[in-house]
């Protein structure tokens, strides 16, 4: 028989338990909430409402409810849900988020551990993006890469049967693609993915950088810059047309499947499109790494991730969602629903199928290995997304184009960025 | 000796009696308050609490999900020290000004015309007013297409009809995307000058026109010393706002241009939201945001003072 010092005992200590652990206490959530950005893939948005929510709601009784948001809008989203501290607890991040919401985000290492573990590691790249004080704070489904999207057939009518390795060599190309009445598409204008994928890679290719290592000394002034701005000068003039200094991101799409340009730096979207709804341009759309400077090859960065907000009732349930979510009979079918659009940081998907359906976006999978987030290789925190916010880079290649002296654009964003960096 | 006019005579509550609802409803003074109270309250949710917070954090420096650290002065004289923000400030000030005049000019011809008896004039009236029905965000994607460099219309008919050998870069150039901006913000904001001012100029006796077209004045002069004296005051009103509206301007500017090419279009409230929202940095956005309130605050202020001299 308990006696009642031993009930009391069992009473305060499970009492304390409860207190010190509420999500553990509680009984299972009726269900969560999982806010997406809107996939350029239908079908992957489509296997996650079809297939994994209703799976996982017959296997646990907890329903998924996906918040699909606009492409473009999901900073916005999550700014307002961190802030808040309300609204779904899974949240998609994306490009250098898991560090400027860092304290709105739970420490998810455990789950990413264990998933590293099952699936051969991750990339080492992944790290920069979601690790933040040595804490994962987004688990990695996929990188949206910006290549160069580009038609074969105009580009052999002009004998360049082989997409160009060199930026140099690309704008040879570009002006006879130019004369033919093909000319390129590169955004310069303040969209907030196609701008950036090809100007960073640029300036990094000339040896170009926004800071240093540490983000304290600005770095951008320097003759590496220089070439970079002027090879932007030069490639714009004598390859582009005025337009894509005023382009977003959906104009280089419509200008391409237009058949008005030949050449821009998109993510796989477009041959996407193409073969649904152009089949004929489809046929003769092509994919090809960035062409590589005096001081390499680059890529942008932009890793897809799942975080858990730190408002989340139950943590546990959240992480327990998504350890099932990226298992790889879950995750390995998800990804192949997105049609390789999303190049997975994981290596045992290194040799994925998903990669044998369309062998044309295979670059995607390449460009992992050169690809860096936007401050690089200064740190990604908020410096680098005010910079990001204020288009400096893209301003500073754009004015350029329009006609402004290079020593003017590279003192303007030197200035800018000092002021961003707090650095004299 | 004076004469105070003798009180409105009002049942006194009895005493030791509880005040009754319908009690509490007949007195003038509490009933204009049950009345006003839900506006109120409105306000003070939305208008006043999303202000007076807005000023809490533009003297902060508050990254977003972090703790805000009090700075003063330090974002305003940040942004005072930035090239881009005078840009900004030049931008907003050009495109408030021109699409003020044009709207008001262009609203005061609708208005005239739509005022007279005319065959089919209700249709007229509707139809004129859809530019201002329809939401924003829809009209103005119309519009992205119309500026569209391969689908542009306007490029389409002047290269068709020979006057131009190529089309015009829209929003690539930054002068025509500044015009674009411009256009678009004018045939949006136009039928609710037309529609306000119409609801003055019905307000006119068709007795003063006659009465001046006796004396022998033509329609110029009937309009300048019938029309416009009367309107004078709805036309402040309505000014007042419009310039209220278009410095708040956001939809038009973020769906077409996002400010660019290169800051050519951008103004306070995209840059605000930019520096908020995309870069994380809350305190500085407010004041971006706030940066607007003076110009603002005069403009009411002057036009307030001048309805009451008038």
């Amino acid at each position: 028989m308990t006696t009642r010092r031993e009930f009391l005992t069992v009473t305060l200590a499970g009492g304390a338990a409860a207190a010190l652990a509420p999500g553990r206490a509680a009984a299972a959530p009726k269900s969560m909430s999982v806010v997406h950005e809107s996939s350029f893939i239908k079908s992957f948005d489509d296997f996650f409402v079809k297939k994994l929510a209703p799976d996982y709601e017959k296997m646990t009784g907890i329903k998924i409810n996906y918040e699909p948001v606009s492409v473009g809008s999901m900073l916005t989203r999550l700014t307002t849900i961190v802030e808040t501290k309300s609204g779904p607890e899974i949240v998609h991040t994306g490009i250098n988020w898991p560090h400027l919401f860092d304290q709105g985000l739970v420490d998810v290492s455990d789950v990413a551990g264990e998933i590293g573990k099952k699936l051969g590691g991750w990339h080492d790249n992944v790290h920069d993006a979601v690790v933040v004080n040595k804490k994962w704070k987004s688990l990695p489904w996929g990188n949206i890469g910006q290549l160069e999207n580009y038609r074969t057939d105009w580009f052999k009518e002009v004998g360049v049967n082989k997409f160009p390795d060199t930026w140099e060599d690309l704008l040879a190309a570009g002006r006879l693609l130019k004369k033919k009445g093909h000319p390129f598409g590169f955004e310069l204008g303040h969209g907030f993915g196609d701008n950036h994928g090809w100007l960073y890679p640029l300036l990094w290719s000339y040896g170009g950088q926004e800071t240093d290592k540490s983000g304290k000394t600005v770095t951008i002034d320097s003759d590496e810059t220089a070439k970079a701005v002027d090879f932007c000068r030069r490639f714009y003039k004598e390859t582009m047309f005025e337009d894509v200094l005023g382009w977003t991101d959906v104009n280089n799409n419509k200008a391409f499947l237009g058949e008005q340009i030949s050449c821009t730096n998109n993510a796989s979207s477009i041959l996407v499109v193409a073969k649904r709804d152009f089949p004929e341009i489809g046929k003769v759309t092509d994919h090809a790494l960035n062409p590589q400077g005096p001081k390499g090859r680059f890529h942008l960065l932009n890793v897809q991730g799942h975080a858990i907000a730190a408002h989340a009732p139950d943590v546990a349930a959240a992480k327990a969602f998504l350890r099932w979510l990226y298992d790889d009979k879950q995750l390995s079918a998800w990804l192949t629903a997105g049609d390789a659009y999303y190049a997975p940081f994981l290596r045992a998907y290194d040799n994925h199928p998903m990669w044998e359906q369309e062998p044309r976006n295979l670059p995607y999978k390449e460009s992992l290995k050169t690809s860096r987030l936007h401050a690089w290789p200064g740190p990604p925190g908020l410096a680098a997304s005010e910079s990001v916010a204020k288009y400096v880079i893209v301003d500073m290649f754009a004015k350029a184009c329009r006609g402004d002296s290079t020593k003017d654009v590279i003192a303007t964003a030197a200035s800018q960025l000092k002021q961003i960096h707090k650095v004299k | 000796m004076s004469v105070r006019p003798a009180p409105l005579a009002r049942p006194a509550p009895v005493a030791g009696r509880p005040l009754s609802l319908r009690g509490l409803l007949e007195r003038e003074g509490a009933f204009s308050w049950i009345m006003l109270a839900p506006g109120v309250l409105f306000l003070l949710a939305f208008v006043a609490y999303p202000f007076f917070y807005g000023i809490y954090l533009s003297l902060q420096d508050r990254p977003v999900a972090r703790a805000g650290v009090f700075v003063g002065l330090a974002n305003f004289a940040t942004l005072l020290g930035e090239g881009v923000f005078w840009q900004v400030t030049r931008n907003t000030f050009v495109y408030t000004l021109v699409t003020t005049v044009l709207k008001l000019v262009g609203g005061l011809a609708m208005a005239l015309v739509i005022n007279q008896s005319f065959r089919a004039r209700n249709l007229v009236r509707a139809v004129l007013l859809l530019p201002f029905i329809v939401p924003t965000i829809l009209s103005t994607i119309a519009w992205m297409w119309i500026f569209d460099p391969t689908f542009s219309v306007i490029n389409w008919a002047l290269v068709k009809t020979c006057l131009v050998s190529t089309g015009f870069s829209w929003l690539g150039n930054a002068t025509l995307a500044m015009v674009s901006i411009i256009v678009v913000n004018t045939w949006r904001g136009i039928p609710f000058y037309g529609i306000t001012l119409l609801a003055g100029l019905q307000t006119i006796s068709p007795d003063l026109y006659e009465a001046a077209a006796i004396d022998g004045a033509s329609a110029t002069q009937r309009f300048w010393h019938v029309t416009l004296p009367i309107i004078k005051p709805i036309l402040i009103i309505v000014t007042m706002f419009s310039v209220i509206f278009t410095f708040a301007d956001f939809q038009i500017v973020y769906a077409l241009t996002h400010g660019g090419p290169a800051n050519a279009t951008q103004v306070f409230v995209t840059y605000a939201f930019d520096l908020g929202m995309s870069g994380g940095q809350l305190g500085m956005g407010a004041a971006a945001a706030l940066t607007l309130l003076p110009a603002l605050a005069l403009v009411i202020v002057v036009l307030a003072l001048y309805l009451r001299r008038e």
